[in-house]
């Protein structure tokens, strides 16, 4: 789509902007990263990704992101529904604390869950009774992981649930239609991509969460170490080889992600086209 | 009883805001009514709690002599026309028409033969498979009539039906909408802010203004006996006049009372032309002509008040700027909360000297 036709050399000094920011700010440093993993030759790179490890921080950032990305599309789905579709009170308190975490430090975060489960907080004998551990646990790790992606599904759906009114839902609630065939026929179809989005959005920032993480894990090799806590701790052990190959591993995941988006994408692109 | 659709000392509000004020509507069955008023009259919201898209605070909505007010709106045997149609916009046209028989799980047969059966009766046929984004302004509309329709409602209700629809086709759609329901013989409610189109297409008009009904009539009887002085003036292009007392004939008793003139309470006069009035009309000056047409509207200036009347385009032309001779037959009289239709007393005593 061409929006303007007169270009010439405002349209190429932009594209060469932006075209010499991707390159600084991410070719290289990816490059960078891949070159540094395989700097020791391509067996010492297996090794390093095929490290007991290095498997079992990957599985565990995999299982913390799948939690994360499902509870915070159900959160995100009825926050961005409720905060759109009804009038109650409390809304816009609703609607300032869904930022909160995009706001606050990840630190911070971590910090609040620790003093909430840790051994000084109150829940804590509690929880401990029940024998279920919170700190230095998967469980931890989940929680600090869902706080922190929680506002990117909401803040996807909202603008777009905004703008499309309450009229189609009243029309078909109009008609008899229960709250679950008027979410699934008339509110999901129109949400579909923004919601594709925020889940791309979450899983990304999911993978790669350090700060809040890192306060709750406890760094326990094997256990509770996810990838980018891996990372960091043979980065400190001047493991370079190491470090790049977990990265590139974190890379490969990112753009799995994105290539499994652009693929939807496209899928959904041509099921309208077929409609038309 | 005959009136289908009654509501009794309705009152709503919103917040603060007093949206229906102890409203009172009775709609026999069969007929078209309008929901006529100025914007923030409430109307709509009237026309959404017989829906039931919203409760209201006190009072009886009754539908077939039944209370509604606990009944969801889905089971009151209505259908909806919304004022921007909100149709399904990721369904097809089928699909729009289907959706409400599919949620009365109606068997897929029937469902067939009736969206083929609305689409021939909105004349729609081979639209099945379009999206409403493919649609016009005027196909849209008619697909969200079928829509409203397709579970055969006993009442049908319209939220501004014609308003996102350019004026060509507006026309075209009233007299359409009209002949359909008249056709079908449904009970049928719509609002509107537009009084040429409840006065065209309805056979009752109900006026609402700041919440409160004004008056409830056929269109004949607002035009002829308002029973308010806000009808008087919303109805028809009324005038306010206030020195009234100036013009030839007319007395005025009371510093707060004051008349409406509509057009059609004037004639104006090329000097000479004038024969039956001679004696009581005034002297005016033209200020402007605007063609609307099939007639003339001339404005003339009397006594400060720009009147309106209109001339036949086959009557000889006048021109801004000349004198010409204004007779008024007769005017509304405001005092206070009663209005009174007063006849220029002039009329008696010339048509006995003729």
């Amino acid at each position: 789509m061409e929006i303007r036709h007169d270009g010439g050399a405002l349209k190429w000094i932009l594209v060469t902007i932006c075209f010499i920011f991707l390159a600084v700010f991410l070719l290289l440093p990816l490059g960078y990263i891949v070159a540094t993993a395989l700097g020791k030759g391509i067996e010492a790179y297996i090794n390093a990704i095929t490290d007991e490890y290095a498997i079992k921080a990957a599985m565990l950032t995999v299982e913390a992101t799948i939690w994360a990305v499902t509870i915070n599309t159900i959160f995100g789905i009825a926050a961005a529904w409720c905060l759109t579709k009804f009038a109650f009170s409390g809304k816009k308190i609703l609607s300032t604390f869904i930022d909160l975490p995009v706001t606050v430090s990840p630190i911070i975060a971590g910090l609040i869950y620790v003093l909430t489960f840790g051994r000084q907080g109150a829940l804590y004998s509690y929880l401990d009774s029940y024998n279920i551990q919170i700190i230095f646990a998967v469980p931890g790790i989940v929680l600090a992981t869902i706080f922190v992606t929680f506002p990117f599904i909401s803040r996807e759906l909202i603008p777009v649930l905004t703008a499309q009114g309450t009229d189609e839902e009243e029309a078909a609630a109009l008609m008899g239609a229960g709250t679950f065939t008027i979410f699934r026929k008339v509110t999901l179809p129109h949400i579909k991509w923004a919601l594709l989005y925020g889940v791309v959005l979450c899983t990304a920032r999911a993978m790669g969460e350090f700060g809040a993480v890192s306060v709750l894990s406890g760094h326990l090799r094997g256990k509770t170490n996810t990838l980018p806590l891996y990372i960091e701790l043979l980065y400190q052990g001047y493991d370079f080889t190491g470090a790049f190959a977990a990265s590139s591993l974190l890379v490969i995941m990112a753009v799995v992600v994105l290539i499994l988006r652009l693929v939807l994408e496209q899928k959904g692109k041509k099921n309208l086209d077929i409609r038309k | 009883m005959n009136d289908y659709v009654v509501l009794k000392n309705i009152n709503k509000h919103f917040k603060d805001f007093h949206a229906s004020k102890d409203v009172n509507i009775s709609i026999p069955k069969g007929r078209l009514a309008a929901l006529l008023g100025p914007s923030g009259s409430g109307k709509t919201t009237i026309l959404r709690m017989i829906a039931g898209l919203e409760n209201p605070d006190s009072g009886d909505i009754i539908i077939n002599g039944r209370v509604v007010n606990n009944i969801p709106g889905s089971e009151r045997g209505i259908g909806f026309v919304f004022q921007s149609y909100a149709l399904f916009r990721y369904m097809t046209v089928y699909n729009n028409i289907a959706f409400g028989l599919r949620v009365k799980k109606v068997p897929e047969k029937q469902i067939r033969e009736r969206v083929k059966e609305l689409l021939s009766l909105i004349s729609c046929e081979g639209l099945d498979d379009r999206f409403p984004s493919q649609l016009s302004g005027g196909q849209r509309q008619r697909v969200a009539f079928a829509r409203a329709l397709a579970p055969n409602p006993q009442i049908l209700l319209l939220d501004e039906p014609f308003a996102a629809i350019d004026a060509k086709v507006r026309l075209e759609l009233r007299t359409w909408l009209k002949e359909m329901i008249t056709k079908l013989h449904i009970t049928s409610i719509f609002v509107t802010h537009d009084q040429d189109e409840a006065i065209e297409v309805a056979d009752d008009i109900i006026v609402t203004n700041l919440g409160r009904v004004e008056q409830s009539g056929t269109p004949q009887e607002l035009y002829s006996r308002p029973a308010t002085p806000f009808v008087a003036q919303f109805i028809g292009n009324s005038i306010p006049v206030r020195n009234f007392d100036k013009f030839r004939f007319f007395e005025k008793d009371g510093e707060d009372v004051t008349a409406i003139l509509r057009p059609e309470f004037v004639r104006v006069f090329k000097k000479g032309e004038n024969i039956q009035f001679s004696k009581s009309a005034e002297e005016a000056v033209v200020e402007d002509i605007i063609f609307r047409g099939s007639n003339m509207e001339v404005r003339v200036r009397l006594h400060d008040n720009l009147i309106s009347s209109s001339r036949s385009i086959n009557e000889p032309p006048v021109d801004i700027g000349e004198k010409v001779d204004v007779f008024i037959y007769r005017l509304f009289v405001i005092d206070g909360d009663r209005i009174q239709l007063v006849h220029n007393p002039s009329l008696k005593q010339e048509s006995v000297f003729i």
